[in-house]
């Protein structure tokens, strides 16, 4: 679904096998090497350990991390940075509840190497607000009751901001189409098409 | 009553943190010292565990500790008989038997999920196996009687008559038929999590759940340790639909791992781990026999229902759906080597209506009677099993009101009669129905000096809006804005009803009821006590009054030419607050009255002449669930039921391999489940006749209301579509091109 249009902007589909396959050469030649352990989470790594040094611009602010090759953006934004609005359904790509935006794109967090992001800006569903004043879209899903237990919310929310922006919530027939990497499992389709379709409307 | 809040459409209290990523699921909890917990599955059905070799997971980086039977995480089989039956009887890992594919036989702790995962798999285990039974249909024929006390057979017979199938032999027409479905699994998009820390001998753990009391007491029983040693948090749960009404093992075996490291432990089980870890829905097999005379009116109904386990009873849908003077309807029960079963959405009558409410449909088409006529020709106004009058039941009003706004006349009667270019179109519709229940619960209202009141109660909201109902619950009965009360919920240090069924939280769409009650009389005692303490306390300008010259009204106490908010009140006493903790009195009268939720459901289905595959179009629900008490809230579960229900009719099963015992689908990718583009706007309409014989509310649940009745309206619309009857959930593309 994705289209390379804007060249320099995303995550295009070679640069992520480029910096997978990086990623995995860095832990394959460091196997058995000793723990990263709670490296990832602070502080200089131990001796030897495979670590890979990233700083990501989360949510406006530059947060350098010394990460296990291994970890997804997923892990990185919950286990590491205490963001955890970003949900994990199920770590295989197959449900968009870990949807985020890189570079203003939409991508499956779960899938994609944190170590490959060096320097990119993410967005999670934490950074939609301006403090107080919801995001239109978080605003429509509440107002339009598009959720129900919320766990796949913040995964619609970050798909459907990025939806409206490229201009594909034109009709139902479209939020529906597009908004159908994302599953809920409490079924909250018909609300969140209402809201998608609200805050669409709302520009 | 005064109706401040109860039937407005609010959003939901907890809406804007859920909008914003910042409510806390079990697993957004990051303890500090946190370790990782990952866990290896049998790859076997059916055998024991010659050996496990865990020197290389041990050696690998970051590893804690591997657990197995080898290196027991010690676990206590539950003792409470819900937990038995409708959970683990048997918690994972305690001996060398493997009983189904996908069993939890060891677990790596580690210093991170990465180093926990990547250790897993250096686990290497070596089985004897031996053949599983797997192959439900296989069991069919030799199914054995249920294991009581659930599953009890139900035969009720007119005068004179012998038997059931004397009474069909009697009947001028009679149609039988087999309906099937596979397993099912809950899925709910939340994995079952649990992040488990001790302090010294008392356990707190992260971790989402139905009940929270039940929770906490299977953790107790598991662990060894008094049940107020374990406090069960869980404010936000990422979907139950039964999945999570008790404990599975990961849960389990986090609090122990935690406890035998000394540090806090986070589980977190995958997509794929959850088809075998925790329960599904069994599958079934359903035999409907029907007997009518030819002008419609039944005379018999004879069902043989054919599950994996008792309380899931799809023989049961007749004793609440139509008048009938003869009813014989039995389960029997197979027994497999699969992963273990436990309740989903609607138990019993999520299949059950599937197959009554197709047989009312194929009955209606030979007999040339319009199938809502067919219905009404046997209407019950009375509960077929009890033979009470119920309460409260508008489900004529359903059916007209439905096809009124579905535009049912314009059907037409014989299949395959529309098309639109490659499409055949049709329609179909089907009851739901479900019997009420309510529980007798607890609650807590308590006043408090900042001008709030906090209203608790020990139940969970899955998604359903419990929270929101918990909010206006209290806001209704102490005249308040819904913004000066305090919800709260999913905790198991709330209170709880000594006895009952009420510690099960939510369960039996009961919740809501339940809530209502509760809070409605705990808040009663709550001004009871803050009327007490405002002539008691000395530095109330109420001391030394009768208690009975006070009155309480939209939280301001008047008397005797006196007037102060409680928060004032409170503020100058110096008092934090004044409460009341209660179990509510249940009013409804089961002597002389039947209480039922129901419904009408309309579907229009096109399927594509060439590739068979089925297009849910429209869809009309009109529902009778007595006062609704928040008209979004309320929109959402039964919009959502429709969306699992169209999963049940048209996409959902586990593929259970006969031979193996493996769950062929166990991920999102093969287990179909349906996306945003599957559904189509639904029309939800409801009926709002306050059912005040059940409650003082008027307010009968609704939460697996439409996991009944839609797959039988799918599947009826399908037939009317194409002319094909398929009986065989999902209706999958094959089974409409064959
Ligand atoms: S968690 Fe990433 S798609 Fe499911
Ligand atoms: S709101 Fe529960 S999964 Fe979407």
């Amino acid at each position: 679904m994705e289209q390379a249009s804007e060249p320099e902007r995303g995550v295009s589909r070679r640069g992520f096998l480029a910096t997978s396959a990086a990623a995995a050469a860095l832990a394959a030649g460091t196997a058995g090497a000793p723990s990263p352990a709670a490296a990832a989470t602070a502080g200089p790594a131990r001796a030897g350990a495979s670590v890979v040094r990233v700083t990501l611009r989360v949510n406006g602010r530059e947060r350098t991390l010394s990460l296990d090759p291994r970890v997804t953006l997923l892990d990185a934004l919950r286990e590491r940075l205490d963001l955890t609005g970003t949900k994990k359904g199920c770590d295989r790509g197959q449900c968009g509840a870990c949807t985020v935006h890189v570079e203003g794109r939409r991508v499956l967090s779960c899938l994609t190497l944190a170590a490959g992001l060096d320097g990119k800006a993410v967005t999670t569903v934490e950074g939609l607000a301006r403090g107080d004043e919801l995001h239109p879209v978080q605003r429509a899903f509440l107002e339009c009751d598009g959720l129900q237990c919320g766990f796949c919310t913040p995964g619609q929310i970050m798909s459907a901001v990025a939806l409206i922006r490229e201009g594909h919530a034109g009709s139902e027939e479209e939020i529906r189409e597009f908004m159908s990497g994302n599953i809920c499992r409490c079924g909250a389709y018909p609300g969140i098409v209402a809201a998608v379709k609200a805050a669409g409307e709302r520009g | 009553m005064t109706r401040t809040s109860l039937g407005a459409p609010l959003d939901r209290v907890d809406g804007r943190a859920k909008v914003t990523g910042a409510a806390r699921y079990a697993a957004d909890n990051n303890p500090a010292g946190l370790a990782h917990g990952y866990f290896v599955l049998s790859t076997i059905a059916k055998g024991t565990i010659r050996s496990i070799d865990a020197a290389r997971a041990s050696a690998a980086p970051g590893v804690l500790a591997v657990y197995s039977h080898a290196n027991p995480l010690r676990l206590l089989p539950p003792r409470s008989y819900i937990a038995q039956f409708i959970g683990e009887p048997q918690r994972a890992m305690q001996d060398a038997v493997v009983r189904h594919y996908g069993q939890i036989v060891a677990m790596v702790v580690a210093e991170t999920f990465e180093q926990a995962r990547d250790a897993a798999a250096l686990v290497t285990v070596e089985y004897d196996a031996q053949p599983p039974a797997a192959d439900f249909l296989a069991g069919v024929p030799g199914a054995r009687d249920p294991q009581t006390p659930f599953g009890h057979p139900v035969t009720i017979l007119a005068d004179g008559v012998p038997d059931i199938d004397a009474a069909l032999a009697a009947s001028e027409v009679t149609h039988t038929a087999v309906y099937t479905q596979p397993p099912e699994h809950h899925n709910p998009m939340e994995p079952h999590s649990a992040v488990a820390m001790w302090d010294g001998g008392k356990l707190t753990i992260h971790s989402g759940s139905q009940g929270p009391a039940l929770h906490a007491l299977d953790l107790a029983e598991g662990l060894g340790v008094p049940q107020e040693d374990v406090h069960v948090i869980g404010p936000y749960v990422g979907g139950g639909f039964g999945g999570k009404a008790t404990s599975w093992s990961p849960t389990l075996l986090a609090a122990a791992a935690a406890r035998a490291l000394r540090r806090p432990v986070k589980v977190v089980t995958t997509r794929e781990q959850l088809f075998t870890v925790t329960g599904h829905r069994t599958a079934s097999h359903l035999t409907v026999t029907l007997g009518a005379r030819r002008d419609g009116t039944l005379t018999a109904v004879k069902n043989l229902a054919v599950t994996t386990f008792e309380i899931e009873n799809p023989a049961s849908p007749p004793t609440a759906a139509y008048k009938c003077p003869n009813l014989d309807l039995r389960l029997k029960v197979v027994d497999l080597d699969i992963p273990r079963r436990t309740i989903m959405r609607a138990p019993g009558y999520a299949a059950g209506t599937f197959g009554l409410e197709c047989a009312m449909d194929e009955l209606a088409h030979e007999l040339g009677l319009d199938p809502i006529e067919l219905r009404m020709r046997n209407y019950a106004t009375a509960s077929p099993d009890k033979g009470l009058p119920y309460a409260s039941k508008h489900l004529d009003e359903c059916y007209r009101v439905g096809a009124e706004r579905f535009g049912w006349s314009r059907r037409k009667a014989e299949p395959r009669s529309v098309t639109d270019g490659q499409w055949l179109v049709g329609m179909g519709m089907a009851t739901c129905v479900l019997p009420s229940s309510q529980h007798a619960g607890a609650a807590r209202v308590r006043f408090r000096a900042n001008g709030t009141v906090e209203v608790a109660c020990n139940t969970a909201d899955l998604g359903t809006g419990a929270m929101t109902v918990l909010a206006m619950a209290g806001a209704d009965r102490l005249g308040l804005p819904v913004g000066r009360i305090r919800p709260a919920l999913g905790d198991s240090t709330l209170p709880v009803a000594a006895e009952g069924d009420s510690f099960m939280g939510a369960v039996g769409s009961a919740a809501t009821s339940t809530i209502l009650s509760a809070v409605h009389d705990a808040a009663g005692e709550a001004i009871t006590a803050l009327i007490a303490h405002a002539v008691s306390d000395a530095r109330s300008p109420f001391h030394g009054m009768d208690a009975q010259d006070v009155r309480y009204s939209s939280g301001v106490l008047e008397g005797g030419g006196r007037r102060a908010g409680f928060g004032e009140l409170l503020t100058t006493t110096g008092t934090p607050g004044v409460e009341a903790v209660t179990t509510a009195t249940l009013g409804e009268d089961t002597e002389r009255y039947a209480f039922i939720t129901s419904g009408a459901h309309f579907c229009e289905v096109r399927v594509h002449r060439l590739t068979g595959e089925a297009r849910l179009s429209r869809v009309t629900c009109v529902v009778d669930a007595g006062t609704i008490v928040n008209g979004k809230t309320a929109r959402g579960q039964i919009a959502g039921g429709v969306v699992m229900s169209a999963g049940q009719a048209l996409l959902e099963g586990a593929y259970v391999e006969p031979a193996t015992g493996r769950i062929a689908n166990a991920n999102f990718a093969d287990y179909l489940v349906p996306v945003n583009a599957d559904i189509p706007a639904v029309d939800v309409h409801f009926l709002d006749h306050p059912d005040t014989r059940y409650n003082p509310q008027g307010a009968r649940g609704l939460g697996e209301l439409t996991g009944t009745g839609v797959a039988a309206a799918i599947a009826n619309a399908i037939y009317n579509a194409t002319g094909t009857r398929v009986r065989d959930l999902p209706i999958t593309p094959d089974k409409l091109l064959s």
